[in-house]
């Protein structure tokens, strides 16, 4: 009789045992794709990747495209500000005396680009339970960075050109009245 | 009690229609073939309706809203991520505008080129202008993914743009809504404003690693089309790709 009750305690443990083991999936490493460990490299492109893990597919893609081209601007331009706070300090005396010594360090990094023609040229999507876990691959051309700036260029140019038309405009509006002031 | 029954089995089967995955479709919604020159072709799709007629009219309805799309958009679209190591706030949104002139032009001006029924609904075909070409097609099955659901392609003349969405209940609004992802795509790999801070504080004994990204893009796009289409009914994913000139 008594096994029988011990038994019946342990049957229902047992199975809330692999009830718990069996919730989550292990994540196999093999998994990830190889380009999101070992992006490409190339003499006329930049390549970086981007991951996340999200309830909804949708999401997941977002976030980890966006992701991926953050890591590109950051390639491109990025201002890094550092801070370095040491504070060293004694009290006691002899061997009994206490160091104490703290350090604090506050690094900030900043990118503001835009990106014309950065396209995310390879997509995963692995599902890990209820989880989607997107991995994105971003390529940016250099093509399109030199086309970025010549545009840039050609934009400067043309305020400049603006600039000195209207210049030149009013530097006449000017001639004009003098000449108005010597008739008078 | 029997009027009960008889709605009740009504809103039952539509409910399955709406839910049951897709199995067969046209071949056009898979692959929309080119249209003559100087006309322009889009795909509509409504669940099943019980008069063929009331099917017919809203899958026109979807087409004609499509092609509008089409032909000009204009789209914004802003991201918002916000770590600070324990937590990860996502904020996207995204808006998509289309004039209601060129909807107006197209609705004076189209033909229904091709419709099939299938168990899923009703598909339609259109084409503005009007043409007198009939596309004819076979209903198929979805088949293997396509390449361009992982690698998304390359080409001097094309520009594209993949949409994903999973897990609908709707059959008819997960298509929408990954057409309209795929269109947002096109714009990110077109152009974006990114902008992101990174900061990483570190003491003796604490580490903490914040970050805010920011992306955007406001442009006008003429001539997206949405070319082709995938449904993975194992994971009940779906999948488009857009397609706009350089």
């Amino acid at each position: 009789m008594k096994k029988v009750i011990i038994l019946a305690l342990l049957v229902p443990f047992m199975f809330m045992m692999v009830g718990c083991g069996g919730a989550k999936p292990p994540t196999k490493m093999s998994n990830v794709p190889e380009w999101y460990l070992n992006p490409p490299s190339a003499e006329d492109a930049y390549y970086e990747a981007g991951d996340a893990a999200k309830q909804s597919m949708g999401l997941a893609k977002e976030a980890a495209d966006a992701r991926a081209r953050d890591a590109i601007s950051r390639t491109l331009e990025v201002k890094v500000s550092n801070m370095l706070k040491n504070f060293m300090q004694e009290s006691g005396i002899g061997a009994e005396a206490e160091a104490l010594e703290f350090t604090s360090s506050v690094s900030k990094q900043v990118a503001n680009t835009v990106l014309a023609g950065c396209k995310i040229v390879k997509r995963e999507m692995k599902q890990e339970g209820n989880i989607y876990h997107a991995y994105s691959l971003a390529e940016y051309n250099l093509n399109s960075l030199v086309q970025q700036t010549l545009n840039e260029a050609r934009k400067q140019k043309a305020l400049y050109n603006e600039a000195k038309a209207n210049l030149s405009f009013e530097d006449l509006e000017k001639e004009v009245q003098k000449l108005e002031a010597v008739g008078k | 009690m029997k009027t009960t029954i008889q709605i009740s089995t009504i809103l039952l089967l539509v409910f399955l229609t709406e839910i049951s995955s897709q199995t067969i479709i046209p071949s056009w919604f898979k692959k929309l073939p080119d249209a003559p020159t100087g006309a322009m072709y889009a795909v509509g799709y409504c669940g099943k309706y019980q008069n063929e007629n009331s099917a017919k009219k809203k899958a026109v309805d979807v087409a004609l809203n499509t092609l509008a799309k089409q032909k000009s958009i204009h789209l914004k679209f802003y991201i918002e991520e916000i770590n600070d190591g324990r937590m990860s706030l996502m904020n996207p949104i995204f808006q998509l505008i289309y004039e209601k002139d060129i909807f107006d032009e197209i609705r004076d001006n189209y033909s229904v080129v091709d419709s099939s029924i299938t168990t899923d609904g009703y598909f339609v075909l259109i084409a503005s202008p009007k043409t007198k070409k009939n596309v004819t097609s076979d209903d198929v099955n979805w088949g293997l993914p396509p390449d361009w659901v992982q690698n998304t392609p390359k080409s001097e003349k094309w520009r594209y743009g993949i949409g994903i969405a999973a897990k609908y209940s709707n059959w008819t609004k997960a298509w929408r809504d990954t057409d309209e992802y795929a269109r947002f795509d096109l714009g990110k790999n077109t152009s974006i404003n990114t902008e992101s801070i990174i900061v990483i504080r570190k003491t003796d004994r604490t580490g903490s690693h914040s970050k805010i990204m920011r992306q955007d893009y406001d442009m006008y796009f003429k001539d997206s089309i949405i070319v082709e289409r995938y449904y993975d009914a194992k994971t009940n994913s779906y999948y488009s790709l857009c397609r706009a000139p350089q």
